[in-house]
């Protein structure tokens, strides 16, 4: 009897022990390669409070010794026009996310609960837009938004980036889900087709809208190359573009510091989204692996 | 005309704005963009006709061909490692344990900052002085080591960023296939004796066939387009010597610097090809489902 019971104990015992050994080895590798990960970004945050003598110090400060505070971040709003980049950025993403929400929503309905004729025409070409990347498309744009007029300008940067066929896409999946039942109950109603659509389907949409306006937002605020190209006035810099001017000096050493505080800066609003709106931004980003 | 029926027009009302939006912004640069490929221009004189000269002349092109090759080397040397590193972490944070939570967050930081973000910090951590160089120099044996100067060093320094921003994206991907396995399945394989090696390779890898389709066809159509990471990171816009020259650079180039709209063009529809060709083999391998049209 007593024998048994100690042969049991041992048992659950090594039970124990073994999902220990299995946690302590899970966790350890897992900590190695997220803090690996993860370290750039650290340093990047950390550098911004340094002085720019003490960003190639050896060894490395984890933390500034010489805390600079918000000194480099005040060098880069007076040294550069941070302040224009940070706006041009802000209203071409908000423009953008609004137009694609909205318009999204629109035709993504329209595709979803009516039958029109070329219905299935007219979605095949909004699927083949999402098989083709913009790269290819930059050359024919810029000479498009150059025939109009409208290098240089505020048209030119936010247009083509208007609505998205990813958007139209997403909005059209979710649009399905809509009942027919509770349209129909609004037409009987008399509401008219377009206050169906402000009333009903679009609250209805609002999770689906919501993930997609993060990621829309993110695209814009991310987009490097059509503002590269759009854009030489100095004026209408958005903020990765006026953020190469830190790293490209080519006569002078960059001011470390301050492209890291910039670099923050911009990785703010990301962050901020990302801690408050999670299930909607991973969601979001799922979603978007389809457009490629 | 019954009035269902009528009502069915305003479908096309609805998407009326969309449809007209991608005509001007997608249908019609594609046209010009092929038929600029086929003529001279350079944005001040109207573009001359010169049929398919230009395709015959990149297969002549040193910095078209040098691009080709440095485009394919990035697209396999970026999407192999990525594939494996993301499905092992997919792994790993599947598993229950300790902190996992917290670490899964640590793990996806590098997704947040954008890519000139990204460039710029990677940028100051290959500095010759940079801590990479301290750390990494001691080792073997050099000092400094100049991660972006040299011509071996700097390609793959552009694959590392690369992957290194990228990796919890596919993550994020692959969880999602993993989690939608029933455990039943797992738990039987268990029960029959196979080991969770075994129990992965024979059970789960089979059913997450079309995710690994899908990660290995998304990645190499994305790395296809490499262009801002070798702007940003490497010394001079796709250097040095050109190591870092993507198709994707190119085309800025001969667009923008050089503005031969025509060669830019018809190096955008070799790209175009490219890339079509993985998108068909995605289409029809993958999660072709997604796009159907009921």
């Amino acid at each position: 009897m007593t024998a048994a019971k100690t042969y049991e104990s041992d048992w659950a015992f090594e039970a124990r022990l073994r999902r220990r050994i299995r946690n302590l080895i899970l966790f350890s590798v897992a900590l190695l390669i997220s803090l690996l990960f993860f370290f750039p970004v650290y340093l990047m945050f950390s550098s911004s409070f340094k002085s720019e003598g003490e960003i190639f110090a050896i060894p490395m400060h984890w933390i500034p010794h010489e805390f600079q505070g918000f000194r480099q971040y005040e060098f880069a709003f007076e040294s550069t026009r941070l302040e224009r980049w940070y706006i041009n950025s802000l209203v071409i993403a908000a423009v953008q996310t609004i137009a694609t929400v909205f318009f999204g929503a629109l035709a993504g309905y329209g595709f979803a609960k009516f039958r029109f004729p070329a219905r299935n025409i007219l979605f095949l070409f909004i699927l083949s837009i999402m098989t083709v990347p913009f790269q290819i498309l930059v050359i024919p744009m810029f000479v498009l938004v150059h025939q109009l007029g409208w290098h240089n300008t505020y048209q030119g940067l936010i247009m083509p980036g208007l609505i998205s066929a990813f958007g139209v896409f997403m909005m059209r999946q979710f649009a399905y889900s809509v009942p027919d039942e509770l349209l129909d109950a609004a037409r009987i109603d008399g509401a008219s087709e377009f206050s169906i659509f402000r009333r009903i389907v679009m609250p209805m949409l609002k999770p689906a809208a919501a993930s997609l306006a993060i990621i829309t937002f993110l695209f814009s605020w991310n987009s490097f190359l059509w503002p590269l190209v759009v854009a030489q006035n100095r004026d209408l810099v958005t903020l990765p573009v006026g953020l190469t001017y830190f790293s490209q000096s080519l006569d002078r050493e960059p001011l470390w510091a301050v492209a890291m505080a910039v670099s923050t800066m911009a990785t703010i609003p990301v962050i901020l989204l990302f801690v408050f709106f999670q299930r909607y931004f991973i969601e979001g980003m799922m979603v978007s692996g389809i457009k490629g | 005309m019954g009035l269902v029926q009528r009502r069915q027009y305003y479908g096309l009302l609805f998407v009326a704005p969309a449809v007209i939006f991608f005509a001007i912004f997608f249908l019609y640069p594609i046209v010009i963009g092929f038929g600029l490929s086929l003529t001279d221009f350079t944005l001040l004189k109207p573009p001359v006709w010169v049929g398919l000269q230009n395709y015959q002349d990149l297969l002549n092109d040193r910095l078209f061909l040098k691009s080709l090759n440095v485009t394919i080397g990035f697209v396999l040397g970026s999407t192999v490692p990525v594939w494996f590193i993301s499905l092992a972490m997919a792994v790993l944070f599947f598993q229950r344990f300790p902190g996992r939570e917290l670490m899964k967050v640590l793990f996806f930081t590098p997704l947040l900052p954008s890519v000139v973000v990204v460039s710029v910090v990677w940028k100051l951590l290959l500095h010759p002085s940079g801590i990479l160089s301290s750390v990494i120099g001691p080792i073997v044996g050099q000092m400094p080591i100049k991660w972006l100067f040299d011509l071996q060093l700097s390609p793959i320094m552009s694959v590392v960023v690369h992957d290194w921003h990228i990796a919890p994206f596919y993550m994020i991907i692959w969880l999602s296939g993993l989690t939608a396995i029933p455990p039943e399945l797992r738990d039987a394989a268990r029960v029959d004796g196979a080991n969770a090696l075994q129990s992965f390779l024979r059970v789960e890898l089979p059913l997450l066939k079309p995710t690994a389709v899908f990660v290995a066809a998304i990645s190499t159509i994305r790395a296809f387009q490499g262009f801002s990471i070798q702007f940003v990171l490497s010394p001079s816009q796709g250097g040095p010597l050109e190591v870092n020259t993507t198709l994707g650079i190119v085309i800025w180039k001969y667009g923008f610097q050089f503005f031969r709209m025509g060669d830019a063009a018809a190096i955008s529809v070799v790209l175009f090809a490219f890339i079509l060709i993985f998108t068909l083999f995605q289409l029809r391998l993958g999660r072709s489902d997604d796009f159907s049209l009921n």
